[in-house]
């Protein structure tokens, strides 16, 4: 028995609906469930399916590819892309969405997989993001005419990582993966790019199937990059910054703030609240207006005799504040714009950094019996505070208006 | 526009770029000219990188020719005197050129340096260039463009090589 179904049965107890009803929401919920399921099926596998074949046939060209001619190779991969570009045309014409889908998704991939066939072929030196970069710019009309979120996810994401690390190779010279120092600049770029994605598609009716997906990475790398960034600062890491690397955050950030403050879709207090976001994030990132990598307040006791650190202008003090602000304001907007689940995981992010401030501060305490008692009282009184205070922010949120 | 018409452009569009992306390099690779360039390994760690192989090409500049500064876009000029310039500065006598770029070690890096091989080759390939035996053969077109046509091995294609192995 399903939950729905538990559910219908202890409301027609209570009540609540009568057999007629029970049976009637039964019905559509069979009839509509099961058919979205069998779609959803359906379609995974139409999308394994075709990924599968292009790999195999990739693989098989890979595997063989030094005793193939090089035009045989290249002949065989363009038929194979034009003769599922007129499959993909045969099938939008049918009523089928998901095969046509399935066919479109399998296209684009094998775009990416004959650019590397002809880096391959050709012997070309040059870095993955490039190549995304050129998928990205090439295969983005065919993803306009899909019906299914996957080919909008996929190239979403694809570019995303490709622009992020594009960008920072770009203003950092020879960039490379293995270099830890310039993380700290992709970090910043990643969530104000996604960002700056999910406005733009606010702005078009075009790109509205882009939405979910810019809005998906936006969240994630957002919440990383704060990660990151509350756990080098508080650490005291990261005093040599250049700042040449985070000139395309920079960029990003100015046009992300114009395309808010000029989107009347927001509200004046959602637009003052993102934008004093970008503002605190770059604030965070900055190499040097708000942290030096050397003061911590954790470790006062280990200073020179005479010698004392503000409680305020210690890095391990300002990074919890600045996250905790962070995610206030975000819960904000998003309490007061009626995204709940947004607003519950961002309070309850809200009490977690509290917690971790606390050991941070009082991290001896937990070595002792009465030490850890406090720490699960303040665990619980945490959880108890967030518990009752979480519907009142909700609704004070809510009620925020011009 | 038509939706149908509009899909249908969507698709040829890669197809176009691609293909005609195919064609710039084949047309490169057979109508630019030929010279051959001694390869060595530079990195015992980084010569072997998954199905290529990376390496340094010996252009055959004196001390007095290479890289004026580091992190500049340059020109390798070939004829009539091998020395390097930087882009804006290759001087009209230059009759044939290499474009590329001088890196942050003031190294002539010009997109040649990496040569792909399959995967069961990789081994004997990699010890080969180790021990100073490959040379590259590179097309260069009249705008400086060049393109990797082959590895040779003992002055050898890299197929016949292995092949005998």
């Amino acid at each position: 028995m399903t939950g729905l179904e538990k559910k219908l049965l202890t409301w027609l107890d209570q009540g609540l609906i009568n057999q007629e009803q029970l049976t009637a929401i039964g019905q559509y919920e069979r009839r509509t469930g099961k058919s979205n399921s069998s779609h959803w099926w359906l379609y995974s596998l139409l999308i394994l399916g075709s990924s599968i074949i292009s790999l195999g046939i990739i693989s098989l060209i890979a595997a063989n590819w030094a005793n193939i001619p090089d035009l045989v190779k290249l002949g065989t991969a363009f038929g194979l892309l034009s003769l599922l570009a007129a499959t993909t045309l045969w099938q939008a014409e049918t009523d089928s969405d998901y095969l046509y889908d399935a066919l479109l998704t399998a296209f684009i991939i094998l775009c990416l997989a004959v650019i590397g066939l002809i880096a391959q072929v050709f012997h070309l030196n040059g870095h993955w993001y490039n190549a995304l970069l050129l998928w990205s710019a090439i295969t983005l009309p065919v993803v306009l005419f899909a019906h299914q979120l996957f080919a909008y996810f996929l190239w979403s994401t694809l570019f995303i990582h490709a622009a992020t690390w594009g960008a920072i190779a770009l203003s950092s010279g020879s960039f490379s993966g293995n270099n830890a120092a310039q993380l700290p600049a992709l970090f910043l770029l990643a969530p104000l790019l996604a960002a700056g994605g999910y406005v733009l598609t606010r702005l078009s009716q075009h790109l509205k199937l882009f939405r979910s997906s810019f809005f998906f990475w936006f969240q994630i790398s957002g919440l990383v990059s704060l990660i990151f960034i509350d756990i080098i600062r508080s650490g005291g890491e990261m005093r040599s910054f250049e700042l040449d690397w985070y000139i395309p955050a920079y960029i990003v950030a100015a046009i992300l703030m114009t395309m808010i403050a000029s989107n009347p879709a927001y509200r004046p207090l959602n637009k003052g609240l993102l934008i004093s976001i970008i503002l605190l994030l770059l604030l965070y990132f900055h190499p040097f207006i708000l942290f030096d990598g050397e003061t911590r307040y954790s470790f006062n006791a280990l200073q020179a005799p005479g010698e004392t650190v503000n409680f305020w202008t210690a890095d391990d003090i300002r990074a919890p504040f600045l996250t905790i602000l962070i995610l206030f304001l975000y819960a904000t907007h998003a309490g007061n714009i009626g995204h709940h689940r947004t607003f519950n995981a961002m309070t309850f992010l809200i009490g977690l950094r509290f917690v971790i401030l606390y050991f941070q501060a009082m991290g001896g305490l937990a070595a002792t019996g009465v030490g850890l008692i406090l720490s699960g009282l303040m665990i619980i009184g945490i959880a108890w505070f967030w518990h009752k205070s979480r519907k009142r922010l909700q609704h004070w949120s809510e009620g925020l208006h011009e | 526009m038509n939706r149908q018409f509009g899909l249908a452009l969507a698709l040829l569009l890669p197809i176009v770029i691609l293909a005609g992306n195919a064609w710039l390099h084949y047309q490169q690779r057979i109508a630019g000219e030929s010279i051959t360039f001694p390869i060595e390994g530079f990195d015992p760690r980084d010569l072997l990188s998954g199905h290529y192989l990376i390496y340094r090409i010996d252009y055959g500049i004196n001390d007095n020719g290479n890289c004026p500064t580091s992190d500049i876009a340059a020109s390798l000029c070939l004829k009539p005197e091998r020395r390097i310039y930087p882009a804006d500065e290759l001087p009209q006598s230059c009759t044939q050129f290499i474009r590329g770029n001088c890196d942050s070690s003031a190294r002539f890096i010009s997109g040649l340096e990496r040569f792909y091989v399959p995967q069961q080759y990789a081994d004997i390939l990699d010890e080969k260039v180790r021990n100073k035996q490959g040379k590259l053969v590179i097309a260069v077109d009249q705008s400086g463009n060049a393109g990797v046509v082959d590895l040779l091995i003992n002055d050898r294609p890299w197929k016949e090589i292995v092949t005998e192995e």
